[in-house]
Formats: structure tokens, C-alpha cells, sequence
């Protein structure tokens, strides 16, 4: 579970992205993430991949935890990804496609790589798989631009501030964001009651589906009382009291912000160009 | 102001009243009485006021109605006017009346938004707009007061529970208001929390600038801070309003009629009259410090002869500091289980690392069938870990746990449950069917007991829990103590005779509290051994024979009652609280032999005891 409070105080110059609005850090992706949606090729997401993973190098302090995220649970996940999505695709579309009209480590897009039965895995349908698995892995890199550097609150404020977003809804996401690892502690606690009860001990997916719709009542129950003692804390406090709040910290859109969008958006083109050739 | 109502000389002496709450009543949409109805008061600056009154006497829907929850977000219909430094809280928002009047709730979880101390407190005041300046002016006052303003820059979540909530009453502090409501401050903390809560309160108090008012179970400590005290009875109605010594000492016998709760010393003191070792004339103790003076007062020749019985031999006349009218003096039966060779629970060295933390260090502790064991200590001692090795839902990392014979972690859960039951601190995780009979009869059907025997016992359970008039209705919508029954049913439905239960009664009310621990100890005298997890000493103390202390994930001391209470250097070091009764008795000069009393029933136990049959 990551803190949404957690501050970056400790993070040097150098790593100039926790200096920048959060704003800046989503608007300079989001053409690039809409963009990826709509490509098909392999080459495009893996340069976007690139950009993003060279972007957050050079401007995040890596810890141990990125370092991991980034260093092996990504590339696993892009293997396991086209593997799976190369296994759910049409094998005869797949053969359609021009995605590696090369093929692959001199094989050609026909050669069948895994035979079970009547079903052939072809290259091509791997190829799929490998461009629709770079494609979201692209994306959730760009995401993670911002993700790793911004502090919930600063994105609050800047949405507040800088897009003029009402401060009720800013604020009460972010105090159902405080809800979520209470969440979760309930959900270990019922799961812990339903298998004192011998509730777990039916196997197959009717009564797992049985058992998840049985914990949805208790959770949400659990939900409603603690979002209503949750409303009079912040009724209590003057919340919503005027349109306006006071800001103690001010999250401003420097000229670094302009900058950082400009030089990410001609990027991002310039790589479209290079991709989609 | 040009209310009319208001006469038009001028201002009487006596300062403006701060809150006029007149006439009021107030229903709930869908209920069918008002709960409070017609309650009037008047408070003035500096007034510290308790609010008391049984479960359903609506004093915590009263303490909305002060700053306009009620009726403003409460689905309820108001009658009657909340006047507020001469704002009617029917024309005003929450929002504004913010200003006015303060609320701290129970629950500290549900009351924090932000993520850091001092970004928490400013909450408020940022809402209403404030130059920054001011805001942090007033933020740091109020942190100071609750003595947080070192840790300003922490997250509340690792506060301990006390410090969340003196977080909680400095950022009502930081709105400037002259009144603080405070609903059960202290009702989820541990005793060093609740310490921490009242030295807070207590310094608030002193000012003599704001208005207080609490409702508050821990009587003894609230008595402490409040000079006033208001009284709700079980329908709502008020029924008396004076001092603390006026109110509960006054009127202790007619508060007791109506089941309000009286400080543990006024108790003990109608217990002693009663049992003809206090004169019938003498006034009775308030605090615990008037109680053992009272008790150091009573003549020799008259103490002799009522010789205190061990804690254990006693347990049967449910003493306790309680004024529930339910509890009865009912004659012990002799334990069939005790003697049992096979020991119930046995621990051997348990230790439980979760996180690659060791939750757990190397306990050891063998519970006797029939026993009552209460395991105390801090939140975040490890009670819970503990005990969930003991029905498997934790595994120990090492040594070895066994039930009736039993290793929990490798026997499937229907057979365990025929040896032991679990109760869970939230009784609606537990729950899987949509009716009160199925919920009962479900661990049945699982071991494809044929129908005739299932309706037979669940019938037979549902008299004994009182819950026959609810069996077609779904568990959710039981009321609280009903609710907490019926987990205890279902627990033992399948002929577990080893129950275990976890943290009971947190976040609940004394009152209901109390029930359960009643419905568990005439449990255990039908032979079933209980070990109970609890962070509050005094319903340990008051119901268990077996105290294990723990600390720091490591069992400190464990054995028979007398012995764990009588080392309170032990409790104090370990974040606990000697129970005011046993501290009052302890305190005693003149009659060593009642230092060891812990529960009223041990003193003068035949003639108070019978008296207490006769009494109604």
C-alpha cells in the first residue's frame, strides 16, 4: 500500500520531477498515452517505454522499491502479457497482421512456436502479443511519471488550484483515499471470519462467486457507517462552509512546468514520427 | 437579535448563556419515539457538563442536535429549539455554527482527512477561509495544548490511538469555538490513551473559557473534570440535572433504577450500605479516593466477620461495578469441566511473524477446561495474533499451538469448530446467511445434520441468546447487542466448549459491554472455558478468574487473577490501569485483609448477595 501523504522532502536537486506541478507531470504524457491507444505496432510503444523509463531515471530518486518495479516487474510483466495476449488472439488474423512481416530470430510469421492439439502458436500471433503488451506497459510507464513523484495532496491542490476543480471533490477523494487500508484490514478480518466458519471449504467458481457476493454487504455496510461518521467530522470542521478555502500551500505553475510540457510534447511527436514512419 | 421570544429589559447579571437547548425532541426517520424528548438546559462559559443516560436515551443524537448535524444532515425530525450563543441551529449550516461549537467523535479513524498532524488541525480553519497566518497562529495553540505540536509533521496514523484523538480535539480546538462536545472520547483507547484524553480535557477545562460537554463511560475519570451532570433516562426524558455529588451521589438508588451507569466508587458505596457495613445515613463515595476514606472510616468490630473471598470463589455474583439491572446473583454451579485432564489451550513457545516481523515473541501458556481467561494489554500488544493461532487462522511461524488436543493449522475448519469458537471484534464479518435461524443452523447444515435436529438445537439457542422473536429477520438488521449475541451463538452452535473471543467490546457502550461479558461468565459456569481479548482492564477484572498480560508482542505475566493484579508496577509499565475499585480497596489503612477485594462480591458476599436477589 503506498501512502498518498508520503512527502519528498528528501529528494535532491537533481531529481527535478518532484520539483514540478503534478499537473505539468500528467498533462505532458496524456497526448502521448491517448495516442498509444490507437497505435498496432511494436516499435512506437517501445520507444514511448523508452522515453518514459529515461525520464523517470533522470528525474526520480530511485530506491530499492522503483529500482524493482522498474528493473524486474516490468519486463516480466511485458513477457507474461505478450505471451497471454499472443495465446488469446486469432491465430489467423494474427497471420494477416504485417506486425513482423520479418518474423522473428529468422523464423517466419508462420512458424509455429507451441502446438497443442488442432491450436498452433504461431510468431505472428506472438507479435501481437509483444505489441499489445508494450502498448499498455507504455502507458502505465507514462503514468508512472507522475505516479512516482507526486504526493496525493499536491495533486489535489494543483487540481484545485491550477484547473479550478471545486475543493469538495478534491478533498473528500482524498479523505476516501485514508479509507483504503481500512478497507483492506476489513476485508482480512471477514475473510479470517468466513473461514473459522467453514464458509472457504466449497471449492470450483459457484462458490467463490457466492462467497465474494456474500462479503460484498458486510464491507460495504462497514463502508456507509464509516463515510457517514467520516461526513459529520468534515461537516464539523466547516467543510463546504464557502466556495473558496485557504490554500497554506501554494502550488504554482512555474515557467520549469511550460518547459517540461513543451520539451515532453515535441518528444513524444518526434517518436510518433520515428514509430508510425 | 430581534427574536421576539426574548424579553426586552436588559441583560440579566449573570453571564449570556452560551447553549439553550429548550423543549427539545427529537425522532430518527423511521423510528417511532423521540429519543431525547424534552430535554431543557442551559449552559454558560467555563461549565463542564456530563450527558448521561442508558442505551436508546438519545444523548448522542443530542450532542448532534448542538452543532446542527441534527437536523441539518441527520435524517430526523427536530422539535423544540438549539440556541446557540444566540444562534438558532435550525436557521444556521453546519458549517457556520462550526464557529460555535466542536465535536470529537468516538472513532479518531473516521475524524482525520489529511496527512500529516499539523496539516490536520488546520483543516478546519482553512475551510472557513482564515489568512494563513492566523491559521497557524491557532494550529499551533491548539497542538501545544494537547502537547503534538513536537510531532506536527507526523502522519496521525502512527499516533497511538490516544494521540489521534488528542489530534482530533485540537483541530476542533483550532476552530476557536467556545463549546467542545466530545462523544465517547475515549470508548476505542486503552487506559494510557484515555490518560492522555483527560489530562487533555483536564487542561482545556481549566480555563474556565470553554464550554464542555461529555458523554463518557469511564465515570471515574470523567467525575473528575466535570461540575455538572445531566441525566437522560431510557426514554428520553430528562430527569435530573445538578452536580456530579448532587445527581449521582443524591440520586444514586433512583439512577440505578433506570440503568445509568454510576461511578465505580458511588457502586461499590450502594453495595456496602446495602450489605449493612456503611451506615444507611452515611453519604456515599464519588471518587475512589472518598472511597477507601469511607472504608478506612468503618469501625473494626463491624468490618469483622466479612472477610473477603478469593476473586475466583466469587465470580459467580457478577459484583462488578455494574448497575445494569439484568445482573443476577445466581448460586454457582459446580464446573463440570474443571478437573478435565486435557488442558483446553496449550501454547508451547508461539511465536508469529507477519511481514517479516515478528508479531509474536515465544509464548507459552496452557489454559485449564472451564476456565475464564482474559488476555489484557495495550492496542498493538499482539493479543489478537495470539489468539488467531489458536483457531488457525494465523499460523505460528514457530511452536506449537494445540486445541482439545488439536494442532488449529492443520485440522479443517468444520472439525474445529466442534472444539472451539471464535467471536470476531465485528460481529457482521461473520455473518453468511440472510436470517438469524440460518445463521445458526448454517455450521449445522455444513456437517449434513438432518433438519429435525437442526431445528431442534438452533430453537434451543436462539431461547437461550433471547433471540427467538428474531429468527426470520436478517442478522444486519439486529440491534448491536443482539447482534453480538447471536456471533456468540453461532460460535457454539456446533458444540465448541472453548470459546474465544476478540476484542468484544471495542467501540462499544459500558452497558452492552457488561451484557456480554454477563452472557459469557453464566457460559463459562455451564462448563465452557472462555478466553476473552481485551484492552479494558475493568471488564477483565470484573469477570475473568485467568489474567494474561501482554506487551510488546511478549506474554509478561499470566495466572490466577489475585496474582497478576497484585504486581501493579507490572500493569503500569505495560500501558494499563489498575481498575479504580481495586485501587480504592488497595488504598485501604484500617482493614489489611480488604487490600486484596477486586470485586464487590467478595465483601460481605451473604448478606449482600441476598440482598441483591430481593433486589428488583
Amino acid at each position: 500500500m503506498t501512502d498518498p501523504y508520503r512527502s519528498f522532502v528528501r529528494a535532491r536537486p537533481r531529481h527535478y520531477l518532484y520539483a514540478l506541478n503534478p499537473l505539468a507531470k500528467l498533462v505532458a504524457v496524456l497526448p502521448a498515452m491517448a495516442a498509444l491507444l490507437f497505435t498496432r505496432d511494436i516499435l512506437t510503444p517501445l520507444l514511448f517505454l523508452m522515453l518514459a523509463l529515461a525520464v523517470i531515471v533522470t528525474g526520480a530518486r530511485i530506491g530499492r522499491r522503483t529500482a524493482l518495479l522498474l528493473g524486474a516487474a516490468l519486463p516480466v510483466l511485458i513477457v507474461v502479457f505478450a505471451l497471454g495476449f499472443g495465446a488469446w488472439t486469432d491465430p489467423a488474423a494474427a497471420l494477416r497482421s504485417t506486425l513482423l512481416p520479418e518474423g522473428l530470430f529468422g523464423l517466419p510469421p508462420d512458424a509455429v512456436v507451441v502446438q497443442v492439439g488442432d491450436y498452433r502458436y504461431t510468431v505472428a500471433a506472438l507479435g501481437v502479443g509483444l505489441a499489445t503488451s508494450l502498448r499498455l506497459c507504455s502507458i502505465l510507464t507514462l503514468s508512472l511519471i507522475a505516479g512516482l513523484t507526486t504526493a496525493g495532496p499536491d495533486l489535489v491542490r494543483s487540481l484545485v488550484q491550477n484547473l479550478r476543480v471545486p475543493y469538495r471533490f478534491g478533498y473528500t477523494a482524498l479523505a476516501a483515499y485514508r479509507f483504503v487500508p481500512r478497507f483492506g484490514r476489513d476485508l482480512e478480518q471477514l475473510r479470517a471470519a468466513r473461514r473459522v466458519r467453514g464458509a472457504a471449504a466449497r471449492r470450483g467458481p459457484a462458490a467463490w462467486a457466492a462467497r465474494t457476493v456474500g462479503m460484498v454487504v458486510p464491507l460495504l455496510a462497514g463502508g456507509i457507517r464509516h463515510a457517514e461518521r467520516m461526513s459529520f467530522a468534515m461537516d464539523s470542521r466547516a467543510f463546504g462552509a464557502s466556495r473558496h478555502r485557504t490554500e497554506r500551500y501554494s502550488v504554482p505553475w512555474r515557467a520549469r512546468d511550460t518547459a517540461f510540457v513543451v520539451i515532453l510534447l515535441l518528444a513524444s511527436l518526434a517518436l510518433f514520427v520515428v514509430g508510425q514512419r | 437579535m430581534t427574536d421576539a421570544s426574548l424579553p426586552a429589559h436588559p441583560a440579566p447579571p449573570t453571564p449570556e448563556p452560551r447553549l439553550v437547548v429548550d423543549g427539545l425532541r427529537i425522532r430518527h426517520d423511521g423510528r417511532d419515539r423521540f429519543s431525547p424528548d424534552g430535554v431543557t438546559f442551559t449552559l454558560r462559559a467555563g461549565e463542564v457538563v456530563l450527558l448521561m443516560g442508558p442505551s436508546g436515551s438519545g444523548k448522542s443524537t443530542l450532542a448532534l442536535a448542538l452543532n446542527g448535524l441534527v437536523p441539518h444532515a441527520v435524517p430526523a425530525g427536530m422539535h423544540g429549539s438549539v440556541r446557540v450563543e444566540g444562534i438558532d441551529t435550525a436557521d444556521a449550516s453546519v458549517a457556520a455554527l462550526s464557529e460555535h461549537v466542536g465535536m470529537v467523535f468516538q472513532d479518531a479513524d473516521a475524524q482525520i482527512v489529511t496527512g500529516s498532524v499539523l496539516d490536520e488541525v488546520c483543516f478546519g480553519p482553512e475551510n472557513l477561509s482564515l489568512p494563513v497566518p492566523v491559521i497557524l497562529r491557532r494550529a499551533e495553540a491548539a497542538l501545544r495544548r494537547v502537547g503534538l505540536w513536537e510531532r506536527r509533521d507526523d502522519n496521525p496514523d502512527i499516533l497511538s490511538g490516544g494521540g489521534r484523538q488528542r489530534v482530533a480535539i485540537a483541530a476542533a480546538l483550532a476552530l476557536d469555538s467556545d463549546i467542545l462536545v466530545l462523544d465517547e472520547p475515549t470508548a476505542n483507547l486503552d487506559a494510557a490513551g484515555a490518560d492522555d484524553v483527560y489530562d487533555a480535557l483536564a487542561e482545556i477545562a481549566s480555563d474556565g473559557r470553554h464550554t464542555i460537554v461529555l458523554i463518557e463511560h469511564d465515570l471515574d475519570r470523567a467525575v473528575r473534570i466535570v461540575d455538572r451532570v445531566i441525566v437522560i433516562d431510557g426514554d428520553g426524558h430528562p430527569v435530573s440535572d445538578g452536580t456530579p455529588r448532587e445527581v449521582l451521589v443524591g440520586c444514586a438508588d433512583e439512577l440505578h433504577e433506570l440503568g445509568v451507569w454510576l461511578p465505580p466508587a458511588t457502586e461499590a458505596g450502594r453495595w456496602l450500605r446495602r450489605a449493612g457495613i456503611l451506615d444507611a445515613g452515611a453519604a456515599l463515595p464519588l471518587t475512589g479516593e472518598e472511597l477507601t476514606a469511607a472504608l478506612d472510616a468503618i469501625p473494626r468490630e463491624r468490618a469483622s466477620g466479612l472477610l473477603a473471598v478469593p476473586a475466583s470463589a466469587s465470580a459467580s455474583a457478577s459484583a462488578s461495578a455494574s448497575a445494569s439491572a439484568s445482573a443476577r446473583a445466581i448460586p454457582a454451579a459446580p464446573n463440570a469441566a474443571l478437573g478435565h485432564p486435557q488442558p483446553a489451550i496449550v501454547l508451547e513457545n508461539v511465536s508469529v511473524t507477519r511481514r517479516r516481523t515478528r508479531i509474536v515473541h515465544d509464548v507459552s501458556l496452557t489454559i485449564g477446561r472451564g476456565e475464564f481467561w482474559a488476555i489484557v494489554g495495550v492496542n498493538g500488544a499482539g493479543k489478537s495474533s495470539l489468539v488467531q493461532t489458536i483457531v488457525g487462522i494465523t499460523a505460528p511461524s514457530s511452536g506449537r499451538v494445540r486445541v482439545h488436543g488439536f494442532d488449529p493449522a492443520r485440522t479443517d475448519a468444520r472439525r474445529l469448530s466442534e472444539h472451539v469458537g471464535f467471536v470476531f471484534q465485528n460481529p457482521e464479518h461473520q455473518f453468511v446467511a440472510h436470517t438469524v435461524f440460518d445463521e445458526l443452523a448454517y455450521g449445522l447444515r455444513a456437517r449434513r445434520v438432518d433438519e429435525a435436529t437442526i431445528e431442534r438445537q438452533v430453537t434451543g439457542m436462539l431461547e437461550r441468546f433471547g433471540l427467538a422473536d428474531a429468527a426470520p429477520v436478517h442478522p444486519f438488521l439486529l440491534s448491536g447487542g443482539q447482534k453480538r449475541r447471536l456471533s456468540v451463538g453461532t460460535a457454539l452452535i456446533a458444540g465448541a466448549s472453548t470459546l474465544v473471543l476478540d476484542e468484544p467490546t471495542f467501540g462499544q457502550d459500558r452497558e452492552r459491554s457488561d451484557e456480554l461479558l454477563d452472557l459469557l461468565q453464566t457460559l463459562n459456569r455451564d462448563g465452557t472455558t472462555v478466553v476473552v481479548v481485551t484492552h479494558d482492564l475493568q471488564l477483565a477484572v470484573d469477570h475473568a478468574d485467568h489474567l494474561a498480560v501482554m506487551a510488546g508482542g511478549r506474554l509478561v505475566e499470566a495466572g490466577p487473577l489475585d496474582g497478576v493484579l497484585g504486581d501493579e508496577a507490572v500493569l503500569e509499565r505495560n500501558g494499563l490501569r489498575m481498575p479504580p475499585l481495586v485501587r480504592a480497596f488497595q488504598a485501604v489503612t484500617t482493614h489489611p485483609e480488604w487490600r486484596r477485594v477486586r470485586r464487590l462480591g467478595q465483601i460481605g458476599d451473604d448478606r449482600a448477595a441476598g440482598d441483591r436477589r430481593a433486589d428488583p
